[in-house]
């Protein structure tokens, strides 16, 4: 998706850093083992968080060992296949695909086209992720036409654009029971916050490509930082409250990490413009 | 029932003040200020009750079987209490209560005049929705029409306190800034140095 939702390595515990690197490798095997060779490409930190999130609660985590993608001479610690990360990587699949055709009709035929060539080789895992998942599969479809049909008309609202997008993650766990009200409320927000992050991002870029952003429709050509912000912070406060009523075991102290010192952290780059350099940094890197 | 110590996270020969410290913050992180009209209030409000029976069962069998004083528990009173000159208006807040939020703004733009309270609710529909800048600008339109109402007030200080509002875990405090419950502290002169202490 974005990288936005990271955990802020200087405060993590080693133990935390660990399970958070294990998810993560995990993940990443998950959906080598599932959609094939290229499939990896689509790793990210967002659907790490979310596969910690989905995880069935855990007093301990004993994690197995795998050889990495990236350099098969090498063994890590991983975390055994799971349904929550293979629920994860399915989604970040249909995801990405959907994301993927957006901007083949975006970018016109010839600026199209690498998302053209990108989409025709993701497009038999698509397939089969969409049968696994149909539901989601359905929801990501709708919701992305929802919010190009908003964009089109120039929505002043910023509720109602970041609303589908909100909506669209809410839809990555299970809504039943106490559990899945607790995930759907975080994962709302947590998609309205995601999507308000990247319109500032994105802010004067579209600007000088006279695109619609959300944030100036909203509060004019150069947005408001101030009210933006105030607004981003109350979704992090519903985020914060859903999580403390779940129940999430050993990855209580991770997921706690990434919410309420991650989250802040990100919004203040991406507010002061040090997001893009930071973005790019690998967070396993010893020296950041 | 749960075992009493094992719902406040405490072993059994945890010393008393061990427990009531376990209580406090767990009173504290499932208080009713921060799930004020919270889809999901009524978790927060059942975890309440489970930590407020554990505490008392504790504290009675600790007394010997007598029962001594009772916590001072702090009470989940959900919903909107305050009474209402409009038995629309009435009908609007307990559809809010009861989470039916599509029947509730239905009713609502059946009221033709829109006066304070007509935006109070507007906003606290928005911000169950999770629409929270339209919940912001209900509210400020709320609190302009009628700057005396306390619930209004009440219901826009939460959503401008932003990052420094609701409950964190201890050691999450510092990038906030100040933990709103000690800030009342800060403010006065009651730190050693005597001024403000961040």
């Amino acid at each position: 998706m974005f990288g936005y939702v990271r955990p802020f390595r200087p405060e993590l515990k080693c133990r935390d850093y660990d399970l958070y690197r294990a998810t993560y490798c995990g993940l990443c095997r998950c959906l080598r083992r599932r959609y094939g060779l290229i499939a990896p490409l689509l790793l990210n930190f967002d659907f790490t968080f979310l596969a910690l999130l989905l995880w069935e609660p855990e007093e301990t985590f004993i994690p197995c060992r795998g050889r990495c993608h990236g350099n098969p001479l090498r063994k890590l610690p991983m975390c055994p296949d799971s349904p929550a990360l293979e629920l994860a990587a399915d989604e970040s699949v249909i995801l990405a695909w959907w994301k993927l055709r957006d901007s083949v009709q975006d970018d016109g035929l010839w600026r199209g086209l690498p998302a053209r060539a990108l989409s025709g080789i993701l497009k038999p895992a698509y397939k089969k992720a969409a049968r696994r998942c149909p539901e989601f599969d359905r929801t990501v479809r709708a919701c992305l036409e929802e919010l190009a049909a908003l964009e089109r008309e120039n929505c002043s609202s910023l509720d109602r654009t970041a609303d589908t997008f909100a909506r669209l993650l809410r839809a990555a766990a299970p809504c039943d029971g106490a559990r899945g009200r607790v995930l759907s409320q975080l994962l709302y927000h947590l998609g309205r916050w995601i999507y308000l992050a990247d319109a500032r991002d994105d802010l004067e870029e579209d600007k000088l490509a006279g695109r619609y952003n959300p944030a100036a429709a909203r509060y004019g050509p150069d947005g408001d930082d101030g009210a933006l912000g105030l607004t981003m912070d109350n979704s992090l406060a519903q985020i914060g409250a859903a999580l403390q009523l779940g129940d999430f075991g050993c990855r209580t102290p991770l997921l706690e990490n990434i919410v309420y010192l991650g989250l802040p952290l990100v919004q203040r780059a991406v507010f002061d413009g040090s997001w893009k350099e930071i973005k790019k940094q690998k967070i396993w890197r010893n020296d950041t | 029932m749960r075992d009493p110590y094992s719902v406040l996270g405490v072993s059994q020969n945890a010393s008393d003040d061990e427990v009531k410290k376990a209580y406090r913050e767990l009173a504290r992180k499932y208080h009713p200020d921060n799930y004020q009209n919270n889809p999901l209030a009524d978790l927060a409000e059942e975890k309440m009750k489970e930590i407020n029976e554990a505490y008392d069962t504790i504290t009675k069998q600790r007394a010997g079987g007598y029962s001594g004083s009772s916590p001072g528990s702090y009470g989940y009173q959900q919903g909107y209490a305050s009474a209402t000159a409009n038995p629309a208006y009435a009908r609007i807040r307990n559809l809010i209560n009861a989470g039916d939020l599509n029947q509730a703004e239905q009713l609502l733009y059946e009221v033709g005049q829109k006066d304070g309270e007509w935006y109070f609710l507007s906003g606290s529909i928005a911000y169950r929705k999770g629409w929270l800048d339209e919940a912001l600008q209900n509210y400020t339109r709320a609190v302009q029409l009628e700057p005396n109402n306390v619930e209004y007030r009440q219901a826009l200080a939460v959503m401008q306190r932003g990052s420094m509002g609701g409950y964190r875990p201890a050691g999450y405090t510092s990038s906030a800034g100040c933990d709103p419950c000690t800030a009342y502290l800060c403010c006065s002169c009651l730190t050693p140095w005597g001024g403000p202490c961040c």
